[in-house]
């Protein structure tokens, strides 16, 4: 686990007492996990009567480092064993790293939620529906005499509630790529799993 | 035997065989099935050997005994020493089969022993536990969205996604860190800076941006880090002054840039046009086709904007007159107005024409003037120059000349201040001499004492670096022993706990138990046999002596007795015939012991399942002959 120099000092800023006793300490704590959560910014978040006696730059300064370090965490999934020693390097007492493992236990499936909402995702297949289509001629031909296959694609798209339906046609030898791709996609899939 | 045969079974499965699970021993192995299972071993132990072989028997006769040579020929390839060849593969028996096995188990082992002591990388590592969470995945059920419960929701609904995207932060200074933060950076630190948290406008660029943050500062760090110990170390200046200097040195060239560009620009242009615009000096910069548009248009757009900005009050001042004219005669037709205007203004436009001709003539005027006057000052200079220089030629000749008239007395004197000042400057070159000795030696010292001190601090230097280098690799070599260490852990926690390392041992315990104790009866039987061969041979003896004395006595009392004499006769019946029944007893011993040995050789035999191999043989000889015969038909076809 890398930290930056910042986050370092940041982080060691927190176990010294004349500013954070433990009761600080724990409060600062759960507000930089909620800072991280809550879906509304809030400016006062560190404004509380905790902190009236610390010095804000300072405050600001550890609160980067808190909420930089919880998100790299959460990113490497690491395990409470990985954070002890993190924590450990910049010499923490264990009565605090205790108190961060459980605030990040608590909060680990929110934040993982919260970092796998960003990004994109393609919508997802989750039905399909076909008709056979024999076109006999058109106005531009006199006789076409080729079928064509309409498909529709049942799509779960991210975020929308109802699901969208996706149509198109496509030739047999199209849809026959079509069904091959999907099909090395699968395989391809498979063989992830077996690295 | 099953229970090697057990462990070979389980290794080859691991290797990826198909051992079909109503195999039990290797006595139950076809011919497919070994060379399968040769080929993926051999595959695993030496993929350039194995690669090259298929693990499915060919059907023709001819290219199953090629295959047979081959799979023998890699075998040997990788130190097998028992005896191999195609029939190995191919008429197979059970006991050369099994060793065969147990080399290449034996070698897989060791080999992926030797492959998991290297820690897998990071990236290694990333992929599998990938892979771990798709297999989860995948093992679940797809459920339509309607009943999925919230545990599934995690997976496979795709939930709202927010862009990645990643703003600028404002981070707050600490006045501890740096020394050089203004008071007014201090206050907005200390009042107004919001906590990062809350200084996006959207939550979701919160993390991304944080995240990016972090990770620039990350790289950067290390790219410092990288050039300091490449080059900021041979430098011998301490970080900050490092920084300054090559802060400095970019300046610099971003001046030379911008003074060569701004140079090679007025000289090719017209002089009179401003060289001040920087938008104009960027083009010419730039010299690319393709930006050079770009900025073209913008320049023009600029030009035409400044024109029209630096017009405009001459415009309003020409709106303002005519405004002022129009006024009294406001009564006039508007035709007549228009007229007016349309002439005052080509009247104006001819003025400024006359005036902008004027302007440039007056210009060309005052550069050739400005030429003609630089050239009219170069040349008083040279004159002046050459003045004073005559002047004082004729300085000297004058003083001479005013000599001449009393010449031996001055010649005389002039000798004498001649002669004075030479010895004046023989003293003072003495004196410089003993002045320039001791600065001399000074000097040499210093000169020796500065180079002993670069010497010295070269040596520090070079030992800074390897010390540098050798914390690095500590570091390193720490972090990867740590790495390897999880990653064993991990691997050891994920390792099936029932195949049962210590059911493995107890069996082995046991087998040694087993054989310590059998060595126990071996050795009583042995002893047994022992004291049993003392007594036959004590008894032998005894008998032997016994024999001996009544023949003797029984002999001298049948000289005289004709009843003893008889009893003789039958003692030495007697002893013959129990000789004969001891030699019958070991004879049987002996016949007993061949028929064993004869049997456990039938067993052998019949293990080496020679009957169905000789069939096989027997066919496939067939098969040969008539793979042979169809060649040769085709032969005479073609």
């Amino acid at each position: 686990m890398e930290l930056s120099e910042f986050v370092q000092r940041g982080l060691q800023y927190l176990t010294d007492t004349d500013y954070f006793d433990s009761k600080t300490f724990t409060v600062f704590i759960k507000v930089a996990f909620q800072s991280l959560l809550s879906s509304h910014s809030d400016h006062a978040i560190l404004g509380g009567p905790e902190f009236r006696h610390v010095d804000q730059t300072l405050l600001k300064h550890c609160h980067v480092a808190t909420t930089t370090c919880i998100l790299e965490f959460v990113k490497q999934n690491a395990d409470k064993s990985t954070i002890s020693t993190c924590l450990e390097d910049l010499k923490y007492d264990p009565e605090r790293i205790d108190m961060f493992c459980n605030e990040y236990q608590k909060n680990k499936s929110d934040l993982e939620h919260l970092l796998a909402s960003l990004g994109r995702c393609p919508p997802q297949i989750c039905d399909v529906a076909w008709r056979l289509e024999y076109q006999i001629k058109n106005s531009h031909v006199h006789k076409v005499n080729k079928p064509s296959y309409l498909i529709t694609f049942n799509v779960e798209n991210s975020g929308a509630r109802s699901p969208e339906e996706i149509h198109f046609s496509c030739t047999m030898e199209q849809l026959q790529d079509l069904l091959g791709k999907m099909k090395d996609a699968a395989k391809s899939l498979e063989k992830a799993t077996q690295m | 035997m099953e229970e090697v045969d057990k462990i070979l079974i389980h290794s080859l499965r691991q290797v990826g065989t198909e051992v079909g699970e109503d195999v039990l021993s290797v006595k139950q192995f076809s011919s497919e099935l070994i060379v399968e299972a040769v080929v993926r071993c051999l595959r695993v132990i030496e993929p350039s050997l194995g690669s090259g072989l298929s693990h499915v028997l060919p059907p023709g006769m001819s290219a199953r005994f090629r295959l047979g040579m081959s799979l023998a020929q890699a075998c040997q390839d990788l130190g097998y020493k028992g005896e191999i060849g195609y029939q190995t593969f191919l008429y197979s028996n059970e006991p050369e089969i099994r060793s065969l096995l147990m080399f290449l188990v034996e070698r897989l082992r060791r080999e992926s022993a030797e492959s998991s002591d290297q820690p897998a990388g990071k990236s290694a590592l990333l992929q599998r536990a990938i892979g771990a969470k798709i297999k989860a995945q995948l093992s679940v059920p797809w459920v339509p969205p309607s009943c999925r419960v919230p545990f599934l929701c995690q997976s496979q609904t795709p939930g709202s996604l927010h862009g990645f995207h990643a703003r600028p932060l404002s981070l707050p200074q600490s006045s501890k860190v740096s020394r050089t933060t203004t008071k007014e950076l201090k206050e907005y630190c200390q009042e107004h800076l919001p906590p990062v948290t809350a200084q996006m406008s959207q939550q979701p660029s919160v993390p991304a941006s944080l995240l990016e943050w972090h990770a620039a500062e990350l790289s950067a760090a290390l790219e410092w880090e990288g050039e300091w110990n490449s080059q900021g170390l041979v430098s011998r200046l301490t970080p900050e002054e490092y920084k300054a200097r090559k802060r400095q040195r970019f300046r610099k060239r971003i001046q030379d840039q911008l003074r060569h560009a701004a140079q090679s620009r007025s000289d090719s242009q017209h002089a009179s046009r401003s060289s001040s615009d920087l938008a104009d000096l960027l083009r010419s910069f730039t010299g690319g086709a393709g930006g050079r548009d770009v900025l073209a248009k913008g320049t023009r757009f600029t030009h035409t904007e400044k024109f029209a900005f630096t017009q405009e009050p001459e415009k309003a001042a020409q709106q303002m007159t005519t405004a002022a004219e129009s006024l009294p005669s406001s009564r006039r037709t508007e035709q007549d107005l228009q007229a007016q205007q349309e002439e005052e203004v080509t009247s104006l436009q001819g003025q400024l024409e006359q005036l902008s001709l004027r302007i440039e003539e007056v210009g060309a005027d005052v550069k050739k003037i400005t030429v003609a006057i630089s050239q009219v000052s170069d040349e008083l200079k040279q004159k002046e120059l050459g003045n004073a220089e005559k002047e004082q030629s004729l300085r000297v000749k004058k003083q001479t000349m005013d000599l001449l008239p009393d010449a031996e007395n001055n010649l005389d004197k002039l000798q004498v201040l001649v002669e004075g000042s030479a010895k004046r400057v023989v003293s003072l070159a003495s004196q410089w001499e003993k002045h320039r000795a001791p600065l001399i030696e000074e000097h040499r010292r210093l000169k020796e004492l500065c180079s002993s001190r670069e010497l010295e601090s070269t040596r520090r230097l070079s030992e800074i670096k390897g010390l540098h280098e050798k914390i690095r690799q500590a570091a390193e070599e720490a972090k990867k022993k740590e790495g390897l260490y999880r990653q064993l852990m991990t691997e050891f926690e994920t390792l099936p706990k029932d195949v049962s390392r210590s059911a493995y041992t107890q069996r082995i315990l046991e087998i040694v138990g087993n054989i310590k104790k059998q060595k126990e009866e071996i050795t009583k039987i042995l002893s047994d046999t022992k004291d049993l061969q003392k007594e036959i041979n004590s008894l032998t003896g005894k008998l032997d002596r016994t024999f001996a004395v009544t023949d003797e006595l029984v002999f001298k009392d049948a000289k005289k007795d004709e009843s003893v004499r008889k009893a003789y006769k039958y003692l030495a019946a007697l002893h013959e015939n129990c000789t004969q029944l001891i030699q019958t007893i070991e004879d049987t011993g002996t016949i007993m012991r061949e028929i064993r040995d004869l049997e456990e050789q039938i067993e052998t035999e019949n293990g080496k399942k020679t009957v169905s191999n000789l069939e096989k043989i027997l066919e496939d000889y067939k098969a040969i002959r008539q793979e042979n015969s169809a060649l040769a038909a085709k032969i005479r076809e073609a």
